[in-house]
């Protein structure tokens, strides 16, 4: 099963999500704050997004909130995040998410994924000749 | 993909609706914090919903995409599909039923029809390692198989090198008083090692040791255990108990287990057996030559049925000095046990009922083929709105293949209910079948009904899934009310015309195998059938223990039957007409030359009690007895095969030589001619040429198995009681068996060719009728369709005559059709019942001519029923209606 296509929704001044990074994203955002409820995550992560210190990409991650949802889905059913039942802002009944133990595990190969890839990369485009 | 993340989207699947609701609940609960918030930044409510559904993106498609990944989508859509299909056939019951009830019909008589072919064809013999049992037959010709005899079967024992386990099997009764009450029982007489040959251990108690069959030993027998049931109430005290057997005592040292022993019919021997006891050879019967004994035998593993035969072949060689000259050119062959069992006619007659019963399952199918695309019409509208709203070409053809799928699944659960009906009644029905043969709805026969019912699903659907799916959104909508287009209904007319060729064909099938079977009714058996009852009788060695007291035991029973009211001729015989006779060699004095003929032992009533006329001569008298000069009787074949080969011009005073047996075996005795007499049957099959038979008088020759005939004035069966109570005034100890009057000796005979044609029969009437419906709902279509041309005509001044001729021209056109290729194919398709056919070929015109008149008429008259409708047309309201 690959990763969900961010690709179709992105036009203009919005940047591709990179490929497969979502779901690394929300795992890091689970492990930093804790338990949240989806709106929460989506949220969280535009406005990380939005402090780039690079002010040339500043807002460029402007995902569709609602593409979460499948990603948080497919993260649960591979057992790196739970879901509970809880009462968001407004008083609804709404699932909080949090990392479980292996999601702290997967998260740490995924980083360490990310990081090798994103160093084999930076190292093609500064060959110089 | 992860395991769990596999398990997790089996499990999704039976969740979709809890899942789909939480989805729907979390993603207004999103909705409803993000216009919080934008209200929160100074939007108006408006406003801030707005920004709210932006910023979420598209709802759908992210719904789309959830399930996609949370689930296996296929199986989704597929329960989806399922419960679509289910309500859509709940909302048409009429068209629900009769399209379940055609497939059930079809594929229960197919799934029925397979447990037959399992049961006999398919299923390897209940023993272990079945294909290393073999049958060992002498050959006087290649095509034909005898028995042996006991030195042949010694010298095979001692000297083949390639058997495990070999036994010699022959007939034995035995009678047995169970509560005071004589029962004859039949059973078997075979060698120490029978049951290794087959593998099976005794339920209780042990089998035969080797030692048990030398001549001398105690005498020892096992039970069947459906005799064991039957008799002893399945009592294990029987057990180490002695059995008077013929008043002699036999130990019972087991009891087989319940199965295939206890339905044998495994020709020649045809009794299911109730005991087995041990031949110990005498002097007299090692000596003799009387080919008596059929060798069973287990080859040893690794030995190949050549291997077998080569060695068989090579003990009888070296047994040549000791065989007399005139069997010389005699063979020997080793044949697969299971072989003897189904028989050519019966494999043949299976084959063609099966390929009887898949057509009518082609032409079921062909009906709801016809009846989707009838409905295909109405539903037009349904399925190019959904198209409009997105779904594929390859979805909607899905969904209407699972549509036809829940179709079929739904016909194939009524099938295997009707199947399962049809093999509880009709089985034990089925005559002639092998005794290893069960016939149950086991897990291969379900596998088939599941087989058929995924290929009718396919071959019912797909031609209403493609044309479907394939018509243009825009042009579905248009046409919707106008029904049907005109390629639709050439479709429809296709697939009705080539309903009326299949049933053509059957029709024809069915039509050559009744006038075979009408044939075979007439043929001549030539002895008496009505009112008249036979019976076994044997009188036991240990009470007439000579020829000569047998001898005088026979007239004195005749003469006590004969008192009784009602009975006007009473009779004793070798054998009675149709239930076979053996074979021996006539010789003629003085001549190095001689004739096998059928050998038949008769008293005096015999010929008036079966009724079969004297030519010439004389018949038997009280008088032929012992002591009295030989003479013999011949009938008119044998009369005429004597002009021709000896040139005896006047067989009645000629001197024969043939066997007179009662005085020990093997003793021949010159005898002269007194009489011709005329033809009867002696064989059971009734296809067999006439035999040539010679008879000699009971008296002289007398046996201790005989049979006893009485022909009675009014109901021959009526008179038994009597009759049981003659003999057992005369001997109160023996017992009668086998009691069968001559009308169903007759029917048996009869039986195995007449059960294939009536299931034909009824196949090809169910056929006929599948195929009247087809043209019922066409021609009812057609006329639907036309209630607007036809009203405008009738408004015109039509008359109802033209009307009809309108609706039915169409259809006759498709009957004809139809009657020309079934006429071509049964051509061509028939020839495969020739060898089940009697007197008749298989291209007989007036059974072709028949099938073609029978399908014709049942053909117009299902069209003429919906054709007339058109004819009440009321102009005003069919104007009106549109």
């Amino acid at each position: 099963m690959s990763n969900i296509d961010m690709s179709k929704a992105r036009t203009g001044e919005k940047a591709d999500l990179p490929y497969g990074t979502l779901d690394l994203l929300i795992l890091k955002t689970l492990d930093t704050m804790g338990a949240l409820h989806g709106y929460s995550i989506a949220r969280r992560l535009e406005q990380v997004a939005e402090r780039s210190e690079d002010r040339r990409n500043s807002g460029t991650l402007k995902l569709s909130q609602g593409s979460i949802y499948p990603a948080l889905m497919r993260l649960e059913q591979q057992g790196w995040i739970t879901t509970r039942w809880g009462v968001s802002e407004t008083n609804r009944k709404v699932k909080f998410y949090s990392l479980t133990r292996a999601g702290a595990r997967q998260l740490h190969v995924e980083v360490a994924n990310w990081e090798q890839a994103a160093a084999m990369v930076a190292r093609i485009l500064d060959a110089k000749a | 993909m992860t395991i769990k993340r596999r398990v997790a989207r089996l499990i999704a699947l039976v969740r979709a609706n809890r899942l789909e609701r939480e989805l729907n609940d979390e993603v207004r609960a999103h909705l409803e914090l993000a216009e919080h918030d934008a209200i929160a930044r100074g939007l108006d409510p408006a406003a801030a919903r707005r920004d709210a559904l932006r910023q979420f993106g598209g709802i759908d498609q992210m719904k789309e995409s959830h399930r996609d990944h949370r689930s296996v989508r296929w199986i989704e859509n597929l329960f989806k599909d399922v419960r679509y299909g289910l309500a859509g056939l709940r909302r048409e019951p009429l068209f629900t039923t009769v399209a379940v009830a055609v497939l059930a019909l079809g594929i229960g008589a197919n799934t029925a029809m397979f447990s037959l072919v399992d049961g006999v064809l398919f299923k390897p013999m209940p023993f272990p390692n079945p294909e290393r049992i073999v049958r060992i037959w002498e050959t006087p010709t290649p095509a034909t198989s005898n028995s042996t005899t006991t030195s042949t079967f010694l010298a095979l024992k001692r000297q083949s090198k390639s058997f495990e386990a070999l036994s010699a099997e022959s007939l034995s009764t035995a009678t047995v008083a169970i509560n005071g009450e004589p029962i004859r029982l039949n059973g078997r007489y075979v060698s120490w090692d029978h049951f290794a040959v087959f593998g099976v251990q005794p339920l209780v108690g042990r089998s035969f040791r080797a030692e048990e069959d030398e001549p001398g030993a105690d005498r020892v027998v096992i039970l069947s255990h459906a005799a064991w049931q039957q008799h002893f109430g399945g009592d294990r005290r029987i057990l180490d108990r002695d059995l008077l057997l013929d008043n002699e005592p036999h130990r019972v040292i087991g009891v087989l287990p319940a199965g295939a022993f206890d339905r044998h019919k495994a020709r020649p021997l045809d009794e299911p057996a109730g005991f087995w006891r041990l031949n110990a050879f005498t002097a007299e019967e090692v000596a003799a030559s009387s080919h008596w004994l059929n060798p069973v035998g287990r080859v040893k593993p690794g030995v190949t049925l050549a291997q077998a035969q080569g060695d068989v072949l090579a003990v009888r060689t070296r047994l040549a000095e000791l065989i007399p000259a005139w069997k010389k050119d005699w063979s020997v062959k080793v044949e697969p046990f299971d072989r003897l069992l189904v028989g050519d006619a019966l494999r043949q007659s299976i084959y063609v009922a099966l390929g009887a019963v898949v057509l009518v399952l082609l032409i079921a199918c062909a009906n709801i083929t016809n009846l989707l695309l009838a409905r295909s019409a109405a539903r037009a509208k349904e399925i190019s709105v959904r198209a409009a709203l997105g779904a594929t070409r390859g979805r909607i053809a899905a969904q209407l293949l699972v549509e036809s799928l829940v179709l079929g699944t739904l016909g194939g659960v009524a099938g295997v209910a009707l199947a399962a009906a049809l093999i509880e009644i009709a089985a034990p029905l089925v005559p002639g079948l092998p005794f290893t043969s069960e016939i149950t709805l086991n897990f291969r026969v379900l596998a088939f009904a599941t087989a058929a019912v995924l290929a009718v699903s396919i071959v019912v659907g797909l031609l209403p899934a493609i044309r479907m799916s394939a018509g243009s959104a825009a042009a579905a909508m248009n046409n919707a009310s106008r029904g049907s287009s005109g390629a639709n209904d050439r479709a429809r007319r296709a697939i009705v015309a080539a309903e009326v060729a299949v049933s053509v064909v059957l029709i024809c099938g069915a039509a050559l195998l009744f006038k075979s079977l009408d044939r075979m009714q007439q043929v001549d058996i030539g002895a008496r059938i009505d009112r008249v009852i036979t019976m076994a009788i044997d009188l036991p060695f240990a009470r007439y223990p000579s020829g000569d007291q047998r001898a005088a035991f026979y007239p004195v029973l005749i003469e006590r039957l004969r008192a009784i009211p009602g009975v006007t001729d009473a009779s004793i015989s070798g054998d009675v007409p149709l239930e076979g006779t053996g074979g021996e060699y006539l010789r003629m004095p003085g001549r190095d030359e001689q004739l096998m003929v059928r050998f038949k032992r008769a008293d005096a009533g015999y010929f008036a009690t079966m009724g079969i006329g004297v030519v010439a001569g004389r018949g038997f008298t009280p008088d032929d007895r012992i002591g009295a000069p030989y003479v013999a009787v011949v009938n008119e074949a044998l009369a005429a095969r004597l002009r021709d080969r000896f040139g005896i011009a006047e067989p009645v005073g000629q001197a024969v030589d043939l066997p007179a047996l009662g005085f020990g075996r093997d003793r021949r005795a010159t005898m002269t001619i007194v009489g011709i007499i005329r033809n009867e049957r002696v064989q059971r099959d009734l296809r067999a040429p006439l035999d040539e038979i010679a008879y000699v008088p009971i008296g002289q020759a007398p046996r201790m198995q005989v049979k006893l005939s009485v022909h009675t004035i009014g109901d021959a069966t009526a008179s038994l009681p009597a009759i049981r109570e003659a003999v057992r005034e005369i001997d109160p100890l023996l017992a009668l068996a086998d009691i069968r009057t001559m009308e169903e000796i007759w029917e048996r005979s009869l039986s195995g060719l007449t059960e294939p044609v009536w299931l034909i029969g009824i196949f090809a009437t169910i056929a006929a009728l599948l195929a009247a419906l087809g043209l019922y709902g066409v021609v009812a279509h057609t006329v639907a369709q036309q209630r607007r041309e036809i009203g405008i005509r009738m408004a015109l001044g039509a008359r109802s005559n033209d009307v009809l001729a309108l609706v039915v021209r169409h259809v006759v056109l498709t009957i004809i059709a139809g009657l020309a290729i079934g006429l071509a194919g049964a051509l061509v398709l028939t020839r495969v019942t020739q060898s089940l056919l009697f007197e008749v070929s298989a291209l007989d015109p007036s059974a072709f001519g028949a099938a073609a008149a029978v399908m014709a008429l049942v053909g117009v008259t299902a069209a003429i029923i919906p054709a007339t409708r058109a004819t009440r047309v009321d102009p005003t309201t069919a104007l009106g209606s549109e």
